[in-house]
Parts: structure tokens; C-alpha cells; sequence
């Protein structure tokens, strides 16, 4: 909320003007929109005035003759009807319009999401991502629904009843021109102070609601240390100043909303009534037309209030669109590829050069690493949280861009290749199995739709997950709820391998799961990685290290240094970090006894 | 309408607002004639040729004083009636939160932060309404509606006067229908929108993934897909939201145009001036808000009852943990005893706890150890009575734990839970959170026993760092030590602290632990741990597993016993000198 004060005049009109370019691909039915809003209008003032004829022609004078007033009542009638039906198709139009705009501004910023790189996700909370392209989308929407189309229509009326007012009586519509500096006057009042008093009543709203749902997250905490009370007395306090703000809404709205146009109102009566008063004094006048002016002074007002009420969601908007645009520019992208290249991964082999990385710019967390991995072999990453196993596969990976050093795939630079060659020709497993909502199949073809059934039960086949698959309710037709918390996380695990494997990946990149997993889908799990990892260049992180004893080559990382290395038998005889490691987790108690002596 | 009975209690505590707000509005519904009369008399007036300046001005004053009027009055009675409503509001809003804090945790168990939150906004929002806008609707409706339609009737002409309502109640039945059609339809396109936020969050949160497979392009076309269907059920939206200004206008059009053709036939039968048919239109007119409104009316009034509902039936819940009568009034201190036989939690099958007994003598210090799951945290929620159904019992100082009032028994116990939870506010108020005036020296010696200050003086602002969902980020373990902090302030006769130095490193717990044992001599203090480390030199230790106490003695005894004590603690030994490289 504090964001609108940040933004200059300048700025907000930058937004708007943004904001409603998006409306040039729709031109020409924008211009159908608009047509149709002609016609409404015409029809709306034709009323009063077919009733003036009457009046003044036939009426007045008692001239009553049954042909032309057939056929002015039934033009009536008809204008009535024909301009109610033109009005929900124009008032349906103009919504149309807005819901495609913003469906546009929606894809755009969420085909901006996608560009952007890895970094960004790790700065930006996922909730304040979705909000951007969801809530903020959805304000924008508000206005391009309600408020651009109410102030046109309001427009258009009002410069309509301007225009008739000088064909019936120029003199009359001269002074019925001063209302517009009063409706102006009384607009910018009320935009000034209820945007003001709106904000603060929305920051208060959003005070209160901020209190309300920490306390209801912390009330264990509350009732433990006995601050039932004091709390209350805050969460009143808040309460109460909410509620002087919703006052001073009340307030200014009844001082100069509704009762002040309403007042605006029995001023332009006052001025109709004296001029034609006055007029007939010395000349004779037209009912009619007296008739026509008052009918059109009462519509008059509708449209203002109409516009006055939407002036609070116009800010909104553009404080809204003003984050929207803030993502559409970001320039924290992906690490770029060689889009042209064409060349393509036939080996497999991978060699890190060198390589230094850091995340923040400031702290090291990969130092001068260097290693190859010929094409089949696998290289286990060993080490302890933060050793820095994770960021070489995110390396690998290209989720980061690094500065120092070289990762060299079948000799070249990895840089030198199409993204699409690397995503097709790597596999990766992340630790999270992370599972979409859909079907099982759907997680396992993503959204490649090339995958015949048979190949994709040949790959849950392959990664020992058919079983289970189809033992699951619809099998693979089997939904995934909640992120798949329905299944066992062995089984994700499984179900990520048949993803990976269905791609069929040259190079496989391993993040291997620490959480535990049954012993039934354990052994499923290791037949699965040994069956995967044959014939494919492999780089994997292992926590339990009885998974790896067969790898060609072990890392042991500490603080982003690789500090041993060599075949499991070779790091065992050394009697390192890696001896020790292993004893951790599969010696008895009376070798760890012997070893801590 | 049933909910105004409802609200009953709430119209009579605010009656005087209420009664003269009424009246104001049924006042503003007598002066609202005046405007369409003058221009009546007026017309008339010209058209007999029988207008002169003063009589002009005399109407033009009335006029003035009629508009001048209104606006006043209008004013006022916003601020009675809407005022009185952003009261009710207030005043639920106060009641529920009071409600919540008197909760016990199975209330919160059953329901999720989500859920008490929209009671609290979108309900009270709807609640807040039907006192305002539903009040105002009805009175305003049947006033204005009522006495436009008596003059008509009766000071022009009552024949045209039914002639011309006839079409009029077709307009509330269709906005009443166009109502329920609104908000059945804005209800499935809230339900694609919300699809759509969780489509977002999952491509969010499995960014790695989409990225892995370069499925970035098809990604976004499943979005333009859903989000497509947001579109569509919108449309569906407008296109009933639009026929509501086609309908008013057409039914309106029509009493008008009955108005005028039949006002007419009088006017020529003289039973009508010219003046009066015009006046007749222009009341016409002012029809149209209370037919409106009486649609809304239905719509409003069944939204506030489905809401009231939900939150009297949310207020009527009673806490399941409350004091006995004559409960004592004093802090707890002394010996603590457990003999619980068994707990299990509600709604659950199998029980937390089984056959666990043991004393601890006041001054001593007691560590609980097992794995996850074993029931560690269990036990210490029995003490503070979170729950409270179990066979056996617990006793402070000879008397059991219901013996004493709720709030005395929480005086004597210093909690440190074991998901840190601090407030949006400063460090020093958070550390002073039992107690907000207490001296600056005090919340600061807090923060040296917990080996906290030296990082609060490396913040931004100190002491005066907001913390929080909406402050600074600190690390797990600078969070654990500032609620470590914030019990240890109150200097309590029992200090409990579950799992939390689980985020600090070896040498800071040591630190930590040495200076409670100092600052807690002659004070009680239960430890519960995953690292072995931190309940070494407690006088006695429990092993855990599955609710029951599988060892139990002191670290000496038990690394003696050859069991899971100490093959934990070897391994624990193991897994420390790993961390640090080998060395």
C-alpha cells in the first residue's frame, strides 16, 4: 500500500499508458464496442425527447391524431427495447475486451517467469511470484472491467446529454455547463481525501488481518506465557483505529459522494426552473422541453456517482500494474545457451575446469574444482550439508551462471550448446521428487505427448515402478493429489526415475533422496539407479554411501574443496573423511567406539 | 429476513443510533416528494400563464431548503446506520479474537489457520453488510418506495399510480434472480481463478524441474490453457452482471411509457394538469432505487445469514480445558512427579504415551531423549496442560497439575517450543514478551545467558530489529536462542526446553548450557534433545521409544549400559568430527 506514495504522476501515467496499450490488438472490436455504445447512447436520450414531441406538438395543443402517435409510441417502445438489447451486448463486449487483456498481461508475465534464472526464485518468495501474476493480474483486471468501461459509457452519456441540451436550448445549456467545474471540483476532492482515508483504511484492514493470523499461528505461544490479555488489548487497539478509519470512509463518502451529487442535482433544478420561469415571463415556453431537461438532468447524475465509486480501484490498479511492469523488465535471466549451435552431445563426457563459483559474488562455495567423467563412468559427490555438492550439479545444470573455470561436455564448452540439446540429452533427479497435479502417466510424460502408453510403461517398467503403479487405483490413470502426498516417497522417487528415464537422457545427474524410504521400495530403488546408471555418463550425489561403492570415481567435498578422491577401496584404505563417513553409517558400535579412541 | 432477528441483541444495544437513523431516513423519504412536486406546480404555473417572480422564488426557496436538507440528513444517517454497522463488526471482530485466545490447542487441531481467518474477514465483511446496507436497503426501500407510491396515488392520481407500477415488480424479482444467478457463477469463476493461483504456485515451486526439461513452452501453454478457462467462466460472469441495465431500462421504459400514453388521456379528460404528469414521471424515477434494492435485499440479507450462522456456531465452541472451582491460586513449585498410565491424542487410535513415571526433585535438571516421534514433546505438552485426557497424573509441589489455576501453572513454566515462533515486532520485545515494561538490563542479561546479544548488537537496529514474518530473516538458531531468551526472562520456577538448541552449533550450546547452569541453580530445568550433548549432565535422562521409557539413569549409567544411548552418542561423536572435516 505504501508502494502508491512511491509512485510519481509521472510514473502512475506511465503505468496507465502501458496498461492500455495492451488494447491495440483488439482494435476492431474495440471499434464494434464502441459503435454499439453510440447507439445505446443515442437511444437513451431519443426517450426524453420523443416524449418532448409529444408533449409540445400534440399534447399542449390537444391535438390528438391516432396515426402519428401510433407510430411515435411504438418508436418508443421500440427504442426502448432495441437499446436495452444493443447495451447488454455492448456492456458484454467491453468486459470481453478487459478478460482478454488481461489474459494476455497474464501469459506475458508468466512466460517472463520462465525466462527468468534460478537466481531470481532463490531471492523472491514463491507467494510474492504467484501473487504478481495472479492478485495483481486480477486488480488490473478490475479496472479494465469496471472502471475504463464505466468512465467511457459515463462519458459518452454525459457529452451525449450536453450535445442534446444545446439542440433543445443553447442558452439553457450554457448555464448548465458550470456544473462540470463543480463535478470536477467535487471529484478531485474526493479522490484526494478518500484515497487518502481509503489507504489507510485498507492499511489498517490489512493491519488487523497480519495480527489476527500471527497470533491465531503463535496462540500456543500466547496461552503458554500467559499474554491472553495483553494481546487482546492490542488486537483491540488495531480493532478500534480500523474502525475510526471505516468512519472517516463513511463520512467522506456522505459528505461527498451520493448526497453531495444529489445536492448538485436540485441546483440544476433550481436553474432549469428559473430560466424557464423566468423565460415565461415575457415569451411563451415549451413543456416539452422543460419536460426533457428535468428527464435528462436526472440521468445525468447516475453516470457521476457511477465514476465516483470506481475512482478507489483506479489506484489500486495502478500501484498493481506497476509490479506487474516491475517482473516484465527484470533482466535477472536464465544463463544464456548458443541458440544457433548445432551441435550435438554424442559421448557423454564431462570435465569440470577449474571452477570457482559463488553465489552471492562474495563467498566461495566451490573452489578451483576439477574432475572427468568419461563417457559411462559415474562420479559420486560425497560431503556434508553445504560441502558444495548440490551447486556442481546446479552448475552442470546451467541453473547458474559461473565466471571462473569451464564445465566441458564431449570437450566443448557447455555454453557452446542449445538449450534444447542439453535438456534433451540430461537427465535430472532431484532429492524432492517434485510431482504435478494430474494423472501418474501425466507425471511421467510432463507434457511430452510423443510418449506412446507402451513407452511409458516400458520406462515404469524399466525403474521397477510398474508394480506399484499398478496396484494404485486407476494405476496410471492413478491422480496425484497434494504434490503426491498420497503416495509413499519411495514411490515418487520411482515415479521421478520413470520420468527421467522416459526422456531417455546420455547424461544422468543424480540428487539422491535423504528422507527415508521403505525397505520394499528401497530395493526397488537401488535396482532402479544401477540399471538407470548403465551406459550413461553419471554424476551423482550419494548420502548413503553403500549406494556408490561401485561408482569408477568418489568426490569427498568439505567447504567447497574436493579433499579426497578415488575409488571406494582406495578412500577406505586412506582412513580420511571418507573412512570415517562410512563408519557413520554401517559400522557397529564397537568400531565407532574404536574409532573416537 | 430471520437474520435480523439474529442481530436482534446487537439492535438493541444500538438502538438510539439505529431508531434515529430511521427516522431520518423515513424524513429524507418525505422531502425526497418536494423536487418533483415543484416542478409540477412550476409547469403548471407556465403553462396557465399564472407564474410570477415571487411565486418563483418562494417554490425556488423551498427547493433550496428541501436539497440543503436532504444532504444534511442523508450525512447523518450514513453515519448512524453504516457507522453502526463498521461497530458490529468491530465488536465480533473482538469477540472472536478473545474466543481464539481462550481456545485450546485440539480446537486448533481440528481447524486450519486458513479457515478462522475467513470467518473472521469474509463473514464479519457479510455480517457487516446486512446491518448497513441490509437495514438501509429495507428501510429505505419500503420508505421511499412506500410514501413515493402514496403520493402518487394520492396527490396525483391514484389509476396511473397502479397502471404504472405494474411492470415494477418484475424488476426486483429479476435482480433478486440475476442476484443468486451472480453469485452462483462469480462462485465457479473464484473456484478457476484459485485453480489457476495453484497451477501458478506448483510451476513455481517445480521450477527446477520444468527447467530440467526444458518444458518451459509447453508450461505455458497448460497456463494459457487454464487461464483461458478463467476467461470463459468471467464472460459467463458479465454476461449475467450486463443484464441488469438492460432489464431496468427496459421495465422502466415501459412504466414510462404507460405513464405518459395513459397520464395523457387524462390530461385531455381533465382529471390531470400537464404539471401533474410531469411531477408524475419525475416520482417515477425515484422508484426505481427502492424496486432495486428490494432484489438486493433478498441477496444481502441470505449471504449475512449463511455467515452469522457459521460465526455464532464458532463462538459457541467451549474451551475443553478450563480451571476447577477453587482452584489454587498460587505458582506451583516443588517436586515434580509423572505417572502417566496412558495419553492418547484425540481422534487418534494409538497412544503417545504409555506407563511413563518419574520424579524429578526441585533444583534438578531432566533430559529426554528418543527419536522423532517418541513422545518427547508429548510429555512436556502435558505439563502445560495443552491436553489433558490421560489416565495417571502429573503433580508439581504435591497437588496436580488441575489442582492450580491454568494461569499460575503457565507462570511457573518457561517454554521454549520447539518451532521457534517470535512476532512481527523488535527483538527486545519479543524477548520481553511476558512482560513489556521490563528494564532494558533485564531483557539484555536474558540475551547474554542465551548467548544471543553480540549477534542482536551486529543487526541493523539492535535491540529495535523487527523480527518476524514481516522483519529481518534470521538464522534458525538466532531464533531458537531469542525464544530461549524470552522464557528465560520470566526467571521461571520450571524451565522447559524442547529440542531447541537444535540449530546452534557445539560451542554455542555448550555456552548455553553452562550459563544456565549457573543462572538456574536451585531451579528445575527439562531438557529434551536430539543431540545427546545437550542433556549429558542432567541428573537423570530418559530414553524414549514408542511412548515408553526404554532407559533410564544418568549419562555414566547409561553409557555403561551398552544400549541406544550410547551408540547413539557415539555416532553422534562420529557424526560432529565428520562435520568438521575429520579432524
Amino acid at each position: 500500500m505504501e508502494e502508491t506514495a512511491q509512485l510519481t504522476e509521472k510514473e502512475q501515467k506511465n503505468v496507465l499508458f502501458r496498461l492500455l496499450s495492451y488494447t491495440k490488438p483488439h482494435k476492431k472490436e474495440l471499434i464494434l464496442a464502441f459503435t454499439l455504445l453510440v447507439i445505446t447512447t443515442l437511444g437513451e436520450l431519443a426517450g426524453p425527447l420523443l416524449v418532448k414531441i409529444f408533449i409540445d406538438d400534440y399534447l399542449t395543443p390537444g391535438n390528438l391524431v391516432f396515426g402519428p402517435l401510433i407510430i411515435l409510441g411504438a418508436s418508443y417502445l421500440g427504442i426502448q427495447i432495441v437499446k436495452s438489447l444493443l447495451m447488454f451486448f455492448q456492456l458484454v463486449k467491453f468486459q470481453e475486451i478487459a478478460l482478454k487483456i488481461i489474459q494476455q498481461l497474464r501469459v506475458d508475465i508468466f512466460t517472463k517467469v520462465h525466462s527468468l534464472g534460478l537466481k531470481y526464485f532463490d531471492q523472491t518468495p514463491a507467494g510474492s511470484i504467484v501473487s504478481r501474476v495472479t492478485n495483481d493480474t486480477e486488480a488490473i483486471k478490475d479496472m479494465f472491467v469496471t472502471v475504463i468501461s464505466t468512465f467511457i459509457q459515463s462519458g459518452f452519456l454525459l457529452a451525449g446529454i450536453f450535445i442534446t441540451m444545446f439542440i433543445l436550448d443553447v442558452k439553457l445549456a450554457l448555464f448548465c455547463l458550470i456544473f462540470i467545474p463543480l463535478i470536477l471540483l467535487v471529484m478531485s476532492l474526493y479522490r484526494k481525501y478518500s484515497s487518502r482515508y481509503y489507504l489507510d483504511m485498507r492499511e489498517r484492514l490489512s493491519q488487523l488481518n497480519a495480527k489476527l493470523s500471527e497470533s491465531l499461528q503463535g496462540m500456543s505461544i500466547i496461552q503458554v506465557f500467559r499474554q491472553e490479555k495483553r494481546l487482546r488489548k492490542e488486537f483491540e487497539d488495531i480493532n478500534e483505529k480500523h474502525y475510526n478509519a471505516g468512519m472517516k470512509n463513511i463520512k467522506i463518502d456522505g459528505l461527498l459522494l451520493r448526497p453531495a451529487v444529489d445536492l448538485i442535482f436540485i441546483l440544476g433544478l433550481i436553474i432549469v426552473l428559473n430560466y424557464f420561469g423566468l423565460t415565461s415571463l415575457n415569451s411563451p415556453v415549451e413543456i416539452g422541453v422543460l419536460y426533457a431537461f428535468v428527464n435528462y438532468l436526472e440521468r445525468f447524475f447516475e453516470p457521476v456517482n457511477n465514476m465516483m465509486m470506481r475512482l478507489s480501484l483506479y489506484q489500486q490498479a495502478i500501484v498493481a500494474g506497476a509490479r506487474v511492469f516491475r517482473i516484465l523488465d527484470k533482466e535477472e535471466l536464465a544463463p544464456p545457451q548458443n541458440e544457433e549451435s548445432n551441435l550435438s552431445i554424442e559421448e557423454g563426457s564431462i570435465e569440470f575446469k577449474n571452477l570457482t563459483f559463488s553465489y552471492d559474488g562474495q563467498r566461495d562455495v566451490l573452489k578451483n574444482i576439477s574432475f572427468t567423467a568419461r563417457p559411462g563412468e559415474t562420479v559420486a559427490l560425497v560431503g556434508h550439508t553445504g560441502s558444495g555438492k548440490s551447486s556442481i550439479i546446479n552448475l552442470l545444470m546451467r541453473f547458474y551462471e559461473y565466471e571462473k573455470g569451464d564445465i566441458l561436455v564431449d570437450g566443448k564448452s557447455i555454453r557452446d550448446f542449445s538449450k534444447d540439446e542439453l535438456r534433451d540429452k540430461m537427465g535430472l533427479v532431484l532429492q524432492d521428487p517434485f510431482l504435478f497435479f494430474g494423472s501418474v502417466r501425466d507425471n511421467i510424460t510432463l507434457h511430452n505427448h510423443h510418449l506412446t502408453d507402451e513407452q511409458v510403461e516400458e520406462a515404469a517398467k524399466f525403474v521397477q515402478a510398474h508394480t506399484f503403479i499398478e496396484k494404485l487405483e486407476d494405476s496410471y490413470n492413478h491422480k496425484v493429489v497434494e504434490r503426491g502426498s498420497t503416495l509413499s516417497s519411495g514411490q515418487r522417487q520411482l515415479i521421478a526415475f520413470a520420468r527421467t528415464i522416459a526422456a531417455n537422457p546420455k547424461i544422468l545427474v543424480l540428487d539422491e533422496a535423504t528422507a527415508n524410504i521403505d525397505t520394499e521400495t528401497e530395493e526397488a530403488i537401488q535396482t532402479a539407479l544401477a540399471k538407470m546408471r548403465k551406459g550413461r555418463t553419471t554424476i551423482a550425489i550419494a548420502h548413503r554411501l553403500s549406494t556408490i561403492q561401485d561408482a569408477d570415481l568418489i568426490l569427498v567435498l568439505h567447504q567447497g574443496e574436493i579433499v579426497e578422491r578415488g575409488t571406494h577401496q582406495e578412500l577406505l584404505a586412506l582412513g580420511g573423511l571418507y573412512h570415517k563417513m562410512f563408519l557413520l553409517q554401517n559400522g557397529a558400535v564397537d568400531r565407532l567406539e574404536d574409532v573416537m579412541q | 429476513m430471520r437474520v435480523f432477528l439474529d442481530l436482534g441483541w446487537f439492535f438493541k444495544q444500538e438502538k438510539k443510533a439505529y431508531i434515529s437513523g430511521i427516522a431520518i431516513l423515513l424524513f429524507v423519504a418525505l422531502l425526497q416528494l418536494v423536487p418533483p412536486k415543484v416542478i409540477g406546480i412550476i409547469a403548471d404555473h407556465i403553462n396557465d400563464g399564472t407564474l410570477t417572480k415571487g411565486l418563483l422564488f418562494e417554490w425556488m426557496a423551498i427547493l433550496v431548503g428541501a436539497g440543503i436538507g436532504m444532504y444534511v440528513l442523508r450525512y447523518f444517517w450514513r453515519i448512524m446506520i453504516f457507522g453502526s454497522a463498521v461497530k458490529l463488526s468491530k465488536q465480533l471482530r473482538n469477540q472472536l479474537y478473545q474466543h481464539f485466545t481462550n481456545m485450546s490447542p485440539s480446537f486448533y487441531q481440528k481447524r486450519r489457520t486458513g479457515d478462522l481467518m475467513a470467518h473472521a474477514t469474509n463473514d464479519l465483511s457479510a455480517i457487516q453488510q446486512t446491518a448497513g446496507a441490509g437495514v438501509l436497503t429495507l428501510v429505505d426501500s419500503l420508505s421511499t418506495g412506500g410514501t413515493v407510491i402514496l403520493a402518487m396515488a394520492f396527490t396525483i392520481s391514484w389509476k396511473l399510480t397502479l397502471i404504472c407500477l405494474i411492470p415494477m415488480p418484475f424488476m426486483a424479482i429479476l435482480t433478486s434472480w440475476f442476484g443468486t444467478m451472480l453469485h452462483r457463477t462469480f462462485h465457479k469463476a473464484q473456484e478457476a481463478f484459485s485453480d489457476l493461483n495453484d497451477k501458478t504456485q506448483e510451476s513455481i515451486s517445480g521450477i527446477k524441474v520444468i527447467k530440467t526439461f526444458g518444458q518451459e513452452k509447453e508450461d505455458i501453454e497448460d497456463f494459457r490453457k487454464q487461464s483461458d478457462d478463467v476467461v470463459q467462466k468471467n464472460i459467463v460472469v458479465a454476461k449475467i452482471d450486463s443484464l441488469y441495465d438492460p432489464t431496468i431500462s427496459i421495465i422502466v421504459g415501459i412504466s414510462f411509457f404507460l405513464a405518459i400514453t395513459f397520464g395523457s388521456k387524462y390530461v385531455l379528460t381533465g382529471e390531470l394538469t400537464i404539471g401533474e404528469l410531469i411531477a408524475f414521471t419525475t416520482y417515477l424515477g425515484l422508484l426505481i432505487w427502492p424496486m432495486l434494492a428490494f432484489g438486493w435485499l433478498f441477496n444481502i440479507v441470505e449471504r449475512g445469514r449463511a455467515s452469522y450462522d457459521r460465526v455464532a456456531a464458532l463462538l459457541r465452541e467451549k474451551s475443553d480445558i478450563t480451571d476447577r472451582e477453587h482452584a489454587l491460586d498460587v505458582v506451583p513449585s516443588g517436586d515434580i512427579h509423572y505417572d502417566i498410565k496412558k495419553f492418547t491424542f484425540p481422534g487418534e487410535k494409538e497412544p503417545m504415551l504409555k506407563d511413563v513415571a518419574f520424579s524429578i526433585n526441585r533444583g534438578e535438571t531432566l533430559g529426554i531423549v528418543g527419536k522423532t516421534g517418541a513422545g518427547k514433546t508429548t510429555l512436556l505438552k502435558l505439563l502445560i496442560r495443552e491436553f489433558e485426557d490421560y489416565e495417571g497424573g502429573i503433580t508439581i509441589g504435591g497437588h496436580t497439575l488441575q489442582d492450580y489455576k491454568l494461569e499460575k501453572l503457565r507462570e511457573a513454566i518457561g517454554y521454549v517450543p520447539q518451532d521457534h515462533f517470535l512476532f512481527s515486532a523488535s527483538v527486545a520485545e519479543n524477548i520481553a514478551f511476558t512482560n513489556p515494561l521490563v528494564p532494558e538490563e533485564e531483557i539484555n542479561s536474558a540475551a547474554r545467558l542465551a548467548n544471543i546479544h553480540d549477534d542482536i548488537l551486529q543487526f541493523t537496529d539492535g535491540y529495535q530489529t523487527v523480527v518476524g514474518e514481516r522483519g529481518v530473516s534470521l538464522s534458525g538458531g538466532q531464533k531458537q536462542r531469542i525464544s530461549i531468551a524470552r522464557a528465560l526472562l520470566m526467571n521461571p520456577e520450571v524451565l522447559v526446553l524442547d529440542d531447541s538448541l537444535s540449530a546452534v552449533d557445539a560451542k554455542t550450546e555448550e555456552a548455553i548450557l553452562s550459563s544456565l547452569r549457573k543462572n538456574r541453580e536451585g531451579k528445575t530445568t527439562i531438557i529434551t534433545s536430539h543431540r545427546l550433548s545437550a542433556i549429558q549432565h542432567a541428573n537423570l535422562i530418559l530414553v524414549l521409544e514408542y511412548g515408553k521409557v526404554i532407559e533410564r539413569g544418568t549419562h555414566d549409567e547409561l553409557m555403561a549400559n551398552h544400549g541406544w544411548y550410547k551408540e547413539m552418542y557415539l555416532r553422534q561423536q562420529l557424526e560432529e568430527l565428520v562435520e568438521h572435516g575429520g579432524h
